[in-house]
């Protein structure tokens, strides 16, 4: 029988020549000496010749550095450079900032479709949205969950159509929606009660007549001629005490803002340190 | 021998790069993709390692900045199944079936960057391996969404909505 190829090779060959493609491992056409597979009782692997573990294996013979080196060569010529100017994160986001993902799945199988390659996640984040003040609010409360008050991101999954492109459209289509709608004030959005309200406005609200109640009673405990709401209201003292008040609604309740609120109120109703 | 003998006037055309006669540059603006993210899945620990390897290398030499690479840990699915055909519940054996896992994650492409690695890279898949690409794309706003159309419409009538 003939003798291997392997003898006939030099050791500065083309090995690109010898596997082009992807085939499978052919001992008479590699030079290496390997061995593969489990060792019999006190014994070495099994060697190269008739060993169906190195053929049954997928092997990257064709992949050499040299090989994709050579491959990556030739296709440089088809790549298009990345904009050198929007080389940070953040230009990108001031420049384009809609973000769309979409998947693509690669498998082996019966049919090469995968029914998840057709969502469609649009993100986007409202401060690039040209929104007034109300406008924003009526788009939150309309979105619900989808939107993130950290990151300031609305974030939409559009699956219900077949196809990518649909939901797509359909995602963009939304969003003009939204927009359009939140700039949109309708009739019964007057009757916005203060439970609806996102923060907390101190006009109006029972902590205002409270107070303003309270210090018009010193007052006339103290006959003084009746100072008007407006002059309170623009007093030091009440301005200091609806700061603390709105800060500590809207942040919560912490060391500074506690401290705050009660230093305010001691300026407020003139009580001097308490022992 | 006039082999080797340059003409007068060749030395124009050492000047000029090649233009390959297979590239075709067409007028619409690419689309960019802020990242890329290759999940790859297969059973062997050894294979995707090699292709790892491939991956990170024609990356590098195709300009292509690489974030990271990172492998998540494997999920072995596990079942029991009776032994014999019929009867013999006591004696039963077990399969278990290993994923691993390697995750690429590549930074700013343009489409015709995105295409010709994606196309490269799926080709030389491996047997028995599979893959998800995750494209993010990024894009301006549309311009009918940069002002409310209610500013731009003409005065209307309020004319009964309800028929």
């Amino acid at each position: 029988h003939a003798p291997p190829r392997t003898e006939r090779m030099t050791v500065d060959q083309d090995w690109s020549s010898v596997y082009p493609t992807a085939a499978a491992f052919k001992p008479a056409s590699v030079p290496l000496p390997i061995r593969m597979g489990y060792p019999v009782k006190r014994g070495v692997p099994p060697p190269k010749e008739g060993n169906l573990e190195l053929i049954k294996i997928p092997n990257f013979l064709h992949l050499t550095p040299p090989a994709i080196k050579k491959h990556c060569a030739a296709l440089k010529d088809f790549c298009t450079e990345w904009p050198s100017a929007l080389d940070s994160d953040e230009k990108c986001e001031r420049h384009f900032p809609i973000e769309i993902e979409t998947v693509d799945y690669v498998s082996a199988g019966t049919s090469i479709r995968n029914p998840k390659a057709r969502v469609v996640t649009l993100r986007v984040k409202l401060s690039h949205l040209n929104l007034d003040d109300h406008a924003k609010k009526k788009l939150i409360k309309l979105v619900g969950e989808r939107y993130c008050k950290d990151t300031d991101m609305l974030t939409i999954t559009m699956d219900r159509c077949p196809l990518r492109r649909q939901n797509y459209d359909y995602g963009i289509h939304l969003l003009t929606v939204l927009y359009h709608e939140s700039w949109k004030t309708e009739m019964w959005e007057s009757e916005k009660t203060e439970e609806d309200m996102e923060e907390y406005i101190w006009e109006n609200s029972c902590s205002q007549k409270n107070a303003l109640d309270t210090l018009l009673r010193i007052k006339a405990s103290e006959n003084v001629s009746n100072v008007t709401k407006e002059e309170l209201l623009a007093s030091e003292v009440v301005k200091n005490y609806r700061n603390s008040v709105i800060a500590l609604k809207n942040e919560g309740e912490t060391e500074g803002n506690m401290s705050q609120y009660k230093e305010s109120v001691k300026k407020l109703l003139n009580i001097q340190a308490l022992p | 021998d006039l082999m080797g003998v340059r003409l007068a006037g060749s030395h124009v055309d050492t000047q000029e790069p090649k233009t390959n006669p297979l590239v075709s540059i067409s007028d619409e603006p690419e689309t960019l993709y802020k990242r890329l993210s290759l999940l790859v899945k297969g059973h062997d620990k050894a294979v995707l390692d090699s292709y790892e390897y491939f991956a990170v290398l024609a990356a590098k030499e195709l300009g292509i900045s690489v974030e990271k690479v990172h492998k998540p840990p494997k999920k072995i699915e596990r079942l029991t199944l009776l032994k014999s055909v019929h009867i013999y519940k006591k004696h039963r054996v077990q399969y278990e079936m290993r994923t691993h896992y390697m995750c690429l994650e590549l930074k700013y492409l343009t489409s015709s960057t995105a295409a010709v690695y994606l196309e490269y890279v799926q080709r030389n898949l491996p047997e028995g391996v599979a893959m998800e690409v995750k494209k993010t794309k990024i894009e301006k706003i549309p311009e009918h969404i940069q002002e409310p159309v209610w500013d731009t419409l003409p005065q209307v009538e309020e004319t009964e909505v309800k028929s």
